[in-house]
């Protein structure tokens, strides 16, 4: 009875001081939680990405003349196509480099473990921009590669640096590491006892590894192998850098439509492709695995 | 395992890191340009580093954006983390999709995005722009850290102190933080360094007098004009032989506890 009382009274109450009625909803949680960030990222996140997408179809006029122009001509589709298959080689050559280093560091703990991981976080941890310099010196026309060519008589030496094969040398280099963390996260999990079985009932390690722990470690390759081929497809600094200047990928492209060609609209249509490549693969991931592994 | 398959991993890893180290002695090179071996050693570069304003400003400008980085990323990310793990709301779903997205978005196509939004709010070339779109793109890093912690948190302790008559807040206050508090300083850690690091977003808004650390170091890569990048280089990879050292000297002295396995 009480009850029936009371409900009433209150919902008068909040009915006659509505204001302060949203306050208290709005100051309790989660909303008060997560309403500031939904509202920043909406206001500085969602909004700038919104004005790609519509500087895509509005300028210079309104429709798809720029995608129409993307895809008719042979230089963007040529950019594209390249952009695709550096990325297949940096995440396939990424990967024959990880994989031993995430294998030994995650099977053996110890000091040849700890060095490992040392290794990778500190090559995680310095900057593209550190490492993309080391491979400028490196492959440079007076660095130690040429130098070496030249003492061996190989004249006149070939041109390294500022070519495709130089960024996609350093980018394969650059992202080994994140491999080896996706690679590590799966292996860790790996039980142990499954390789000591297969060894007693008399299989080689060879073959114990083949077909007892590389398919027990495959979702930790298809994790870095998405991740490793999404940072590339976006890549910017060390193609820009180091890449070669005709051969453009794809950001290196949206970053001369921005800067030299100062054309908004067609920078605009150039990103929401790469963003569309992106989303794809990410949604295919989704779908398979679940978005939420990733990351962890 | 194999004694071979061991000195395959170690000398891949090794292969891994060596190439960098090269940006140490070309720091202290004489040759003006990229010359290595070096013809001659001096302290020339670091000194430049440190009188020239060219790059004593995008350092301080970088320390002071990826401070205001870490204190919004932090301000706004963590409430997010604890609303995401610990309440069922209607768009939870949602907000997590678009909690985790500016991780998705490749950085050239937000920094087209940032250079013509910011263009109409007059924040181009400000130090605040800067600080705005890292925050965005680094409210993710520190979500996936403390969702991450808050997932393997005992919530126990906070029945027993609600039970002892600790009010939501004092339980924060005196319980949840105290046991988080590793887990935020590594978020805001992240967050610092997610933002010092950016490049891409960086190069295209930020002006003259707002220039980061990183876009200095890349228009001059573009220009090949000042050798005080290899000092740049190295100092920054001294930075994080510094805390990789320190973390592996604090686990020499304090042997870890056995993790759990997962």
């Amino acid at each position: 009875m009480a009850v029936e009382l009371t409900r009433p009274a209150l919902a008068a109450e909040a009915s006659a001081l509505p204001a302060r009625a949203l306050l208290v909803t709005l100051l309790r949680p989660p909303v008060i939680l997560y309403v500031p960030a939904a509202l920043f990222l909406a206001a500085f996140f969602l909004v700038p990405l919104g004005l790609v997408v519509w500087m895509s179809v509005s300028d210079p006029e309104f429709g798809f003349g720029n995608y129409a122009t993307f895809f008719a001509s042979r230089y963007d589709l040529a950019v594209l196509a390249r952009t695709f298959q550096t990325a297949f080689v940096v995440t396939l050559a990424s990967l024959v480099f990880a994989y031993p280093i995430a294998y030994v560091a995650a099977r053996r703990g110890g000091a040849v473990g700890g060095f490992l991981l040392g290794v990778v976080a500190l090559s995680f941890w310095t900057s593209f921009l550190v490492r993309t310099y080391a491979w400028m010196v490196i492959l440079g026309a007076k660095g130690p590669v040429v130098g070496l060519l030249t003492a061996l008589g190989v004249s006149p030496p070939p041109r390294l640096l500022f070519t495709t094969f130089a960024a996609t040398f350093a980018m394969a280099h650059m992202l080994v590491p994140f491999m080896v963390l996706a690679l590590y996260a799966v292996m860790k999990r790996i039980d142990e006892s499954y390789m000591r079985a297969a060894a007693s009932l008399g299989a080689r390690p060879l073959r114990a590894f083949l077909t007892v722990y590389f398919p027990q470690s495959l979702p930790g390759v298809v994790n870095g192998a998405t991740l490793v081929f999404i940072t590339c497809l976006g890549f910017y600094v060390t193609p820009t850098l180091i890449g070669s200047p005709q051969d453009k990928m794809i950001a290196g492209r949206i970053g001369q439509e921005i800067e030299q060609l100062l054309d908004f609209g067609a920078a605009s249509a150039t990103s929401m492709i790469l963003l569309a490549a992106a989303l794809a693969l990410f949604t295919l991931y989704d779908r398979f695995f679940g978005l939420d592994r990733m990351w962890r | 395992m194999s004694r071979s398959t061991i000195i395959l991993a170690v000398l891949v890893a090794i292969l891994l890191t060596g190439p960098m180290f090269i940006v140490v002695p070309m720091s202290f090179s004489t040759a003006p340009s990229l010359e290595f071996p070096p013809p001659g050693f001096w302290l020339g570069y670091y000194r430049r580093f440190f009188s020239d304003p060219n790059w004593t400003g995008p350092l301080f400008n970088s320390f002071a954006i990826g401070f205001g980085t870490m204190v919004l990323a932090m301000l706004f990310g963590a409430p997010a983390s604890f609303a995401l793990m610990r309440h069922r709301f209607r768009f939870r779903s949602a907000f997590r999709m678009l909690v985790l997205s500016p991780l998705i978005v490749p950085h050239i196509v937000m920094a087209l995005g940032y250079y013509s939004y910011f263009g109409s709010l007059g924040l181009v070339q400000s130090m605040t722009g800067v600080i705005l779109a890292h925050t965005c793109l680094t409210i993710p890093v520190v979500v996936l850290t403390l969702t991450s912690a808050l997932a393997n948190f005992d919530r126990r302790v906070e029945n027993a102190a609600a039970g002892l008559g600790a009010r939501p807040l004092t339980t924060f206050r005196l319980v949840t933080f105290p046991i988080l508090r590793p887990a935020f300083l590594v978020a805001a850690l992240f967050a610092f360094i997610h933002s010092f690091d950016e490049t891409v977003i960086a190069i295209f808004i930020s002006g003259r007098d707002s220039a980061t650390l990183p876009r200095q170091m890349f228009n001059s890569f573009q220009m090949e004009a000042d050798p005080a990048i290899s000092a740049a280089s190295s100092l920054l990879l001294a930075a994080v032989l510094v805390v990789i050292g320190a973390r592996w000297a604090a686990r020499l002295v304090k042997p870890q506890p056995a993790r759990a396995k997962a």
